[in-house]
């Protein structure tokens, strides 16, 4: 279990599967560190439930090796990985009573009865599933069926712990409750854990790292704030929340919008002259007031005001067909009176280093 | 979700509009159906008076098969000290154990087998898997007994067993494919996932799920191979016989009451394990306590 920190919990090294004439996942490289809650993030087909499988050795990859604390596993069936899994549908062995669940793997290893028992009690614990022990998966709800699966994966103190969607079946409320208790068993434990998920409200909350996933490969890898606040691709942006992408041409420190003004955007060596690129600002990052020296301060028409509590979100037409969201919070227009309404003209900027092009 | 599971309680659910409706109808309600009444109790009557006169004349105190004289055991008695018929008996049985264990194990592997593999090969042995159902069993029996003519293996016990083991796998398969493919296949994975190897995933996890439906089927199998005739009348070696070849030779020389005797018994005997089949998945009910293989 014990890594040096040189050498990554969980290596994908060129890793790619191959599905007849169409790939699910593509030359992906990732090192993910011991200790780490990591994400794989991204839509549905995106690739990161195949990675994750290929992690936990029930999918062989195509191509490249799979190295769990440095040493190749490629060929290892899943009972040979220190790696266990939560599945999606939990995947609970419902003839057993869930101490029975629990202690599956332990038993498996020839664990001795007096240490099972003991582990399957910190577990039931951990999980605050204690005095259920001898209950059925079937009569438990689905929070509790999630925290059996937890557990039963846990139990085994894998050096890896793989997690396929788990909070999906779950409604709201208790998936936000979920999503604090899962961090803090993880911070108990002290285990990796590899989390796939679409949702990117969840990877941004529960990770260290994130990885964007799109069409099998691997778009972004870095911290929640890296992949929201500096988008390495159109995608990630518009993936990540809402982008306000703005499609235009790049041209001597400035983006000419296909609909609507030039936008300065500084001067960018990695940008060539002349190509079409995207152009996006968080809604959080748009001002409607009290504008900076150096900022960039445009004029729209409001199309929408939506109030939602804490915040209220402006749509706002710069051009024909160029529409910005902007999200303000009701601090100092708090009163209804004091918002805009629709058809009204506003001003509303940025600072300069807050517009991202995106090639 | 299993094979014999009875219907759902649903005594709560239509209380209120069904009533309703009731009363206003009250009028047509009132009137019996005499025609229909009629065509289910004719019915009933040539479906079951064939049996229950041979219930009745079982218990006859005199040999007639047409005067009822009085209740007494007396053909009982004169079917234990039969000795032919309790060999047929101990053969049928014995016959309808190997075949039940044979095809359900074989049949439990196929369902398993074709479920898994996606392959055209598998497609079309599941095609193949369902000639039997739809064979006249009577092509079925000459066939059989042609085969193991032309091997010059010796017709015996050893061959209906095959013969039927053979015949029945094909239902053990058609009836537990279904509930093979409504498992989760990420059961199976978790099993692997936590240490098991695919062999321990199928025992430990797969064939617990399907232990209800296995058991149903094998009462299902065992009473179909006890009562199956035309395959075991031409696989049969001439002695000992299965029960229902005996019967019929017996009934060519005349028929005794004792075979009034020996139906009631299987009667009785196919009561009982439909009931059995009935009940198996309530054993396995949510609240049910029975805790079979847990593995203490």
């Amino acid at each position: 279990m014990e890594a040096t920190p040189a050498t990554p919990a969980v290596r994908l090294d060129g890793v790619s599967k191959r599905y007849a004439d169409s790939y699910a996942v593509r030359d992906v490289h990732l090192d993910i560190e011991a200790g780490e809650f990591f994400s794989l993030l991204g839509p549905s087909g995106c690739g990161k439930t195949t990675s994750l499988r290929m992690i936990g050795g029930f999918t062989d990859p195509t191509e490249g090796a799979v190295l769990l604390g440095g040493e190749d596993v490629t060929a290892l069936p899943p009972n040979k990985r220190n790696v266990n899994t939560v599945f999606q549908s939990y995947a609970l062995f419902d003839h057993l009573s869930i101490a029975d669940n629990i202690a599956f793997g332990l038993k498996r290893k020839g664990v001795d009865k007096a240490e099972i028992r003991r582990r399957v009690g910190e577990m039931l614990e951990l999980v605050q599933l204690s005095g259920q022990s001898r209950r059925k998966p079937g009569t438990l709800s689905g929070g509790q069926r999630q925290r059996v699966a937890l557990a039963r994966a846990l139990v085994n103190r894998p050096a890896v712990l793989l997690l396929d969607e788990p909070l999906a079946a779950l409604d709201l409320k208790l998936r936000r409750q979920m999503q604090v208790e899962l961090k803090q068993i993880q911070r108990e434990v002290g285990i990796t854990f590899v989390f796939v998920t679409h949702d990117q409200d969840e990877a941004l909350t529960m990770s260290d790292r994130v990885a964007v996933m799109n069409e099998g490969r691997v778009e972004q890898c870095g911290t929640p704030e890296d992949v929201y606040e500096h988008p390495a691709s159109r995608f990630v942006a518009s993936f990540m929340g809402t982008s306000n992408l703005m499609a235009g041409t790049y041209r001597d420190g400035a983006v000419l919008l296909d609909e609507g003004p030039a936008l300065s955007v500084g001067h960018r060596d990695d940008v060539g002259e002349g190509t079409s690129v995207s152009v996006s600002v968080r809604p959080e990052k748009i001002w409607l007031s009290d504008f900076e020296p150096g900022m960039e301060v445009l004029r729209g028409v409001i199309r929408e005001t939506v109030y939602s509590g804490p915040t209220t979100t402006y749509l706002i037409e710069l051009a024909p067909g160029v529409t910005l969201s902007v999200l303000e919070q009701n601090t100092a227009r708090a009163r209804m009176e004091d918002r805009w309404i629709g058809g009204e003209t506003v001003e509303f900027g940025w600072r300069p280093e807050h517009c991202l092009v995106l090639s | 979700m299993t094979l014999l599971r009875t219907p759902a309680p649903t005594d709560a659910t239509p209380a209120e509009p069904g009533r309703t409706r009731l009363r206003r109808r009250r009028g047509r309600a009132d009137r019996k159906p005499r025609v229909a009444l009629a065509v289910t109790a004719l019915f009933f009557a040539l479906l079951y008076l064939p049996i229950a006169v041979v219930v009745l004349f079982s218990f006859n105190t005199i040999k007639s098969l047409t005067v009822f004289d009085g209740f007494g055991l007396r053909w009982y008695r004169a079917f234990l000290h039969d000795e032919v018929l309790i060999n047929s008996l101990g053969t049928s049985l014995k016959i309808s154990l190997v075949a039940m264990a044979g095809s359900v194990l074989l049949g439990t592997a196929l369902a398993l087998g074709l479920v898994r593999c996606r392959t055209r090969l598998g497609s079309v042995a599941g095609l193949i898997m369902l000639v039997p159902l739809i064979t006249p069993e009577i092509v079925t029996g000459v066939a059989s007994m042609l085969l193991f003519k032309g091997l010059g293996v010796t017709l015996s016990t050893g061959t209906v067993m095959i013969s039927e083991i053979t015949f029945s796998i094909s239902y053990v398969t058609v009836i537990l494919r279904s509930r093979v493919a409504a498992l989760n296949p990420e059961v199976e994975e978790a099993a692997m996932d936590l240490g098991a190897t695919r062999w321990q995933a199928v025992r430990l996890v797969t064939l617990p799920a399907l232990l209800p439906a296995v058991l149903a089927c094998s009462v299902l199998i065992f009473a179909l191979v006890f009562d199956d005739f035309v395959l075991a009348y031409f696989t049969t070696g001439v002695d000992p016989q299965p029960l229902s070849v005996r019967i019929y030779s017996a009934i060519r020389f005349g028929v005794q009451p004792t075979i009034n005797a020996v139906g009631t018994l299987m009667l009785a005997g196919s009561i009982g394990l439909i009931a059995l089949a009935l009940f198996i998945p309530r054993l396995f009910g949510r609240r049910g306590g029975l805790d079979l293989l847990s593995g203490k």
